[in-house]
C-alpha cells in the first residue's frame, strides 16, 4: 500500500492519522509538498522513493546540519542511500511534530546523533555531533584542546555506568532534565 | 526478520512490561525490539491504549501497520460498554488536541518570540517573555479594576443620586481642579503630560470618584478591588516562579549537566535559512567556549597563591564600598531634587514642566550613569561571568527601587508635614491642605508622570541614540567605529526597567485606577520598539548567560517591587487622613475604616461567622493542618530525591555487572577455544 495517484484515499488518510502524530491537515500538506518533489510521470506510480538530494531541497531541511543523518535514519530503502518514500516522510514529520511524545523524540534524536549506527554515542559520535553544532568550516570548529575538554565533561555528566559511551537510557535521562527539548525538536511544514 | 523475532520473543517474557513503554534498542541492535507475542497480562481490551502504543513505537510505517494487524487479530469483540468507553476517550483526545490548537493560536506574539529566540538566543528571549507576562498581567488587572470600580462609577454617575454630605472644616473642603479662565492650547499639552488641569478631575484619578448613597458601596469596592489586585498579582508571580523554580531544581541548578544539555538539546530544528543556521551555530559555539573558559578560569583561580588571593579579596572589598558610595551619592541627589521640585511646584510654563519632571530626570540620569561605573568596577573585581551579571543586577536593582522609595518618602513627609499631623500646616485637616487639597490625586499624578516619562525616554533613546549609532557604524568603517561596534542588547538593564515601571504602576494604582490600562498600552508599544531596535540595530551577544536561573531572579526582583508597593499602600490606607475635598473616602478618618463600617451593616449571622473565622478556635487548627501538610510534602520530596539517587547507583552497578559478565564470557570463550586448538594440532 502506498500513495495512489494524486489524491489520498479516505481510509488511507485515517490510517495515517492513527499511526502518526499528524493531524489531517498536516498529512494533506505533507502529501502536497511530497508530490511537488516528484516529476510528472513519477507521480502516478505508487511507492515512489525520492532521492536524498531532492529531499534536501526542502527549505525546512536545506540548512539543517543534521539533514543527511535525518534522511538516513528515516529511510527504509534497501540500498541505504537515504531515499524516502511518502510513508518515510510521514514518519519523519510525525517524529518532529508538535504532539509527538518526549520518548519518541528522544528515541529518534539518539538515532540521528549515532553517526556510526552502533547503538551508543562514543567519542567519535560526540565529536562529529559537536562539529555539526558549531559549524563545519575550519574557523568555526573548536580547538582540539577545547574539544577534548568538552567531550570529557559530557561523558562525566551523562555517562552513568562509566563505560565510556552514552547509551539510550543515559541520553534520555539528560533529555528529561531539559525543558526546551520538546519545543526545539520540531519541524513544521 | 526471523532471528530478530525469535530474539524478541525470548526477551519478551522478561522485558514485556518495559517494552510497552519505550522501545529501546539493545546495545548491539540498530532497530528496536517489538514484542510480537505479548504475554497474557498484556491482553488489554482498551483500544485507545493500543493506539497510543502504535504511535509511540519508533518503527517505520510498514512495521507499525503489521503490528496493528497482529493486535487487531488478538482483540476479541468489544462489548457495547467498552465501545462506548473507546468513543469517549477518542472524543476527549480530539477535544484536547483542538483545545491545544486554539490555545497556541491565542498565545500572543508566538511567532515573533520564536524568531527572536532563534536569532538572538535564550537570554534575549527571556526578556521578551517577561515583557509579555507583564502585558497580560496588566491587562487582566485592568479588567478587574474596570469591572468593579470603573463601570459601577460610570453607571452611578449617570443615575442621579444624592451626594452624601461631608462634614469637616470649611477650609479643608476647598478644591477646584478645573482650569480658570482662558486656557491656552499648549496648556492642554502640558496638562496631558502632567495629569493636571482637565485630566485631573476625570476617571483617571482618585479625586473624581465619590461616595454616592446607593446599594453598591463604591468606597468599599474601591478598597477591596485594590487589595484583590495586589493579591492577584502576587499569585500570578508566585505561580510563574514555581514553574521557573521547578525547572531550575529539575535541571540541578543549571550548572550540572550543562554541557550535555547544550550539546544534546541545544539545536533548534526550526531554524530556517542559512543566516539563521549560522547565527545559531555561532551562538552555540560561543556558549560552549564561554563555559569552557569559565571552567578554566575557575581552575586557575583555585590555583592562586595565598598573597594573590589576599590582594584579590581586599580589592573586592574596596570596590564594594566604592559601589555603595556611588549608589548613596545618587540617592542623595534624588532626595535633593524631589525637595526642590516640590518647593517650586507652582511655577508656570516650560520651566515649570522641567521642575515638575526634575525627580524623574535625576532618577533616569542616575540609573544610566551608575551602572556604567559599576561595570568598570566589575572589570576590576574579576568574578566569574555569571556572578558578575547577578552582582550588576543587584546593584542596579538597589539603585532603581531605592530611588523610587526616596521619591515616595519625600512626598509623604511633605503631605503629612514630616509625620507631625497636629502642627503647622497640617493642624486643620491633618494633612497639608494648602499645598495638597487632594493629595491622593497628586500622588497619582506623580506616578502617571513617571510612567509616561519612562516611555518617552525609551522611545527617545531609540531614535536619538540607537539608530544613529547603527548608521554611523555601518557607513563609516574606521577604527573608532569598529571598536565601538553595533549595540548589544543588554538584558539585565532592560529587565530592571520593566520591574521599575511595574513597581511604579503598583504604587500608583490605588490613586490612579486607570494606570494598569495605560501601562498595558505602554508595554505593548515598548515591545514593538524593542523588537525594532533588536532586529535593526543590535548584534547577537558574544557572551550569553544562563536564562533558567536568571528567569527566577527576574521574578524575585519583581516580587521585591510588589512588596515595596504593598508597604506603600498599607501605609497610605492605614495612616494618612484622606482628603476631605475629594475622593470616595472623604468623610472617614482613614481609608481602612470603611471596612469596619460596612462590616457592622452586614447581617448578624454573617458577622458571627466572620468573627469565628478570625478567632483562635479556627485559626489554630488551620495552622496545625497546614504544618502537617507541609511536613508531608517535605517528606515526599526527600523520598523522591533518595529514590533518584538509588536508581542512579543501581544503573552504575548494572553497568559494572555487564562489564564483569562480558569479561567472564571472553575468558570462557578463550578457555573453550584453547582445548579445541590443542585438539586440532
Amino acid at each position: 500500500m502506498g500513495t495512489t495517484a494524486s489524491q489520498l484515499g479516505k481510509d488511507l488518510l485515517s490510517e495515517y492519522q492513527e499511526l502518526t502524530f499528524l493531524t489531517k491537515q498536516e498529512i494533506l500538506l505533507a502529501h502536497k509538498r511530497f508530490s511537488e518533489l516528484l516529476s510528472k510521470d513519477e507521480r502516478n506510480l505508487p511507492n515512489t522513493r525520492v532521492s536524498m538530494e531532492r529531499i534536501l531541497t526542502l527549505p525546512e531541511l536545506k540548512s539543517n546540519p543534521f539533514r543527511e543523518r535525518i534522511c538516513h535514519v528515516f529511510s527504509t530503502s534497501d540500498q541505504k542511500n537515504g531515499s524516502l518514500s511518502f510513508e518515510d516522510f510521514l514518519d519523519l514529520l510525525s517524529a518532529f511534530s508538535d504532539s509527538a511524545t518526549l520518548e519518541i523524540k528522544s528515541h529518534y534524536a539518539f538515532r540521528i546523533f549515532d553517526f556510526d549506527d552502533d547503538g551508543t554515542l562514543d567519542c567519535g559520535d560526540l565529536e562529529k555531533l559537536v562539529n555539526c553544532l558549531t559549524g563545519e568550516t575550519d574557523d568555526t570548529r573548536l580547538t582540539t584542546d577545547e574539544m577534548r575538554q568538552l567531550i570529557n565533561n559530557i561523558l562525566e555528566e551523562s555517562d552513568i555506568d562509566k563505560d565510556g559511551t552514552v547509551n539510550l537510557s543515559e541520553f534520555q535521562h539528560v533529555i528529561s532534565r531539559s525543558p526546551d527539548f520538546v519545543s526545539s525538536f520540531k519541524i513544521v511544514l | 526478520m526471523e532471528p530478530q523475532r525469535q530474539n524478541s520473543s525470548y526477551h519478551g517474557d522478561q522485558q514485556s512490561l518495559r517494552l510497552r513503554q519505550v522501545s529501546s534498542p539493545a546495545s548491539n541492535q540498530n532497530h528496536p525490539h517489538f514484542n510480537w507475542n505479548p504475554g497474557p497480562e498484556e491482553d488489554e481490551v482498551d483500544g485507545s491504549e493500543t493506539q497510543q502504543d502504535l504511535r509511540t513505537l519508533g518503527l517505520p510505517m510498514g512495521l507499525k501497520r503489521a503490528v496493528r494487524q497482529v493486535q487487531q487479530m488478538k482483540i476479541p469483540v468489544v462489548s457495547s460498554s467498552d465501545s462506548w468507553k473507546l468513543k469517549r476517550t477518542k472524543t476527549l483526545r480530539t477535544i484536547k488536541a483542538r483545545g491545544r490548537e486554539v490555545l497556541s493560536f491565542l498565545t500572543l506574539w508566538k511567532k515573533t518570540l520564536q524568531k527572536i529566540g532563534g536569532n538572538f538566543g535564550g537570554g534575549v528571549k527571556s526578556y521578551f517573555l517577561f515583557l509579555r507576562f507583564l502585558v497580560v498581567l496588566n491587562f487582566f488587572s485592568f479588567l478587574l479594576i474596570g469591572g468593579f470600580i470603573l463601570i459601577p462609577s460610570i453607571v452611578l454617575t449617570s443615575v442621579d443620586t444624592q451626594l452624601v454630605n461631608s462634614t469637616g472644616q470649611e477650609e479643608c473642603l476647598e478644591y477646584d481642579p478645573n482650569p480658570q479662565g482662558l486656557v491656552l492650547f499648549y496648556d492642554y499639552l502640558l496638562d496631558l503630560l502632567s495629569g493636571t488641569g482637565f485630566m485631573e478631575y476625570s476617571f483617571l484619578f482618585y479625586g473624581y470618584y465619590s461616595m454616592k448613597d446607593s446599594s453598591y458601596s463604591l468606597p468599599l469596592a474601591y478598597l477591596l478591588t485594590a487589595v484583590f489586585y495586589f493579591a492577584f498579582c502576587l499569585i500570578c508571580i508566585i505561580v510563574r516562579m514555581g514553574t521557573a523554580a521547578r525547572v531550575t531544581v529539575a535541571t540541578g541548578g543549571g550548572a550540572v549537566g550543562n554541557y550535555s544539555s547544550i550539546v544534546f538539546t541545544g539545536w533548534d530544528y526550526g531554524c530556517l535559512g542559512d543566516r539563521a543556521t549560522k547565527l545559531k551555530q555561532n551562538n552555540i559555539r560561543y556558549q560552549l567556549q564561554v563555559d569552557l573558559e569559565e571552567e578554566r578560569l575557575k581552575q586557575q583561580a583555585a590555583a592562586l597563591t595565598a598573597s594573590q588571593k589576599l590582594l584579590l579579596y581586599s580589592l573586592r572589598v574596596s570596590m564594594f564600598f566604592v559601589a555603595v558610595g556611588f549608589i548613596a551619592a545618587a540617592l542623595y541627589g534624588i532626595f535633593v531634587a524631589t525637595e526642590f521640585s516640590q518647593g517650586r511646584s507652582g511655577d508656570e510654563g516650560i520651566l515649570g514642566l522641567v521642575f515638575e519632571y526634575l525627580p524623574s530626570i535625576i532618577i533616569t540620569a542616575g540609573n544610566f550613569v551608575v551602572p556604567l561605573l559599576c561595570d568598570q568596577i566589575a572589570s576590576v573585581e574579576k568574578y566569574p561571568p555569571t556572578v558578575t551579571i547577578i552582582l550588576a543586577l543587584l546593584r542596579a536593582v538597589v539603585l532603581r527601587l531605592a530611588g523610587l522609595i526616596v521619591l515616595l518618602s519625600t512626598l509623604w513627609s511633605q503631605i503629612t508635614c514630616n509625620g507631625q499631623t497636629t502642627s503647622g500646616e497640617c493642624q486643620l485637616c491633618q494633612y497639608d491642605h494648602k499645598n495638597y487639597p487632594c493629595w491622593e490625586s497628586r500622588i497619582g499624578q506623580e506616578m502617571y508622570k513617571l510612567t509616561l516619562f519612562d516611555l518617552l525616554i525609551n522611545m527617545a533613546t531609540l531614535v536619538l541614540a540607537e539608530f544613529p549609532r547603527r548608521l554611523l557604524v555601518d557607513s563609516w568603517s574606521n577604527k573608532l567605529t569598529q571598536w565601538v561596534g553595533r549595540q548589544e542588547f543588554v538584558v539585565p538593564a532592560n529587565v530592571l526597567g520593566l520591574v521599575y515601571g511595574q513597581t511604579v504602576v503598583w504604587t500608583g494604582t490605588l490613586f490612579c485606577p486607570l494606570l494598569p490600562l495605560i501601562n498595558t498600552i505602554k508595554f505593548i508599544v515598548l515591545f514593538y520598539c524593542k523588537k525594532l531596535t533588536l532586529f535593526q540595530n543590535c548584534r547577537p551577544a558574544l557572551k550569553t548567560f544562563r536564562s533558567t536561573t536568571s528567569n527566577f531572579f527576574f521574578l524575585l526582583v519583581l516580587l521585591l517591587g510588589l512588596g515595596i508597593a504593598t508597604m506603600v499602600m498599607i501605609y497610605s490606607v492605614a495612616q494618612i487622613h484622606p482628603s476631605m475635598a475629594c475622593g470616595p473616602f472623604r468623610s472617614l478618618p482613614n481609608i481602612w475604616s470603611i471596612v469596619p463600617n460596612s462590616f457592622y451593616s452586614l447581617s448578624d449571622v454573617t458577622q458571627e461567622f466572620l468573627f469565628f473565622i478570625g478567632s483562635q478556635a479556627f485559626s489554630i487548627p488551620l495552622f496545625t493542618l497546614s504544618c502537617v501538610v507541609m511536613c508531608y510534602i517535605i517528606a515526599l520530596a526527600s523520598v523522591y530525591g533518595k529514590s533518584v539517587a538509588l536508581l542512579r547507583a543501581q544503573l552504575k552497578a548494572e553497568g559494572k555487572d555487564k562489564q564483569f559478565l562480558v569479561k567472564q564470557y571472553e575468558k570462557l570463550r578463550q578457555q573453550l577455544q584453547m582445548p579445541e586448538q590443542s585438539g586440532g594440532l
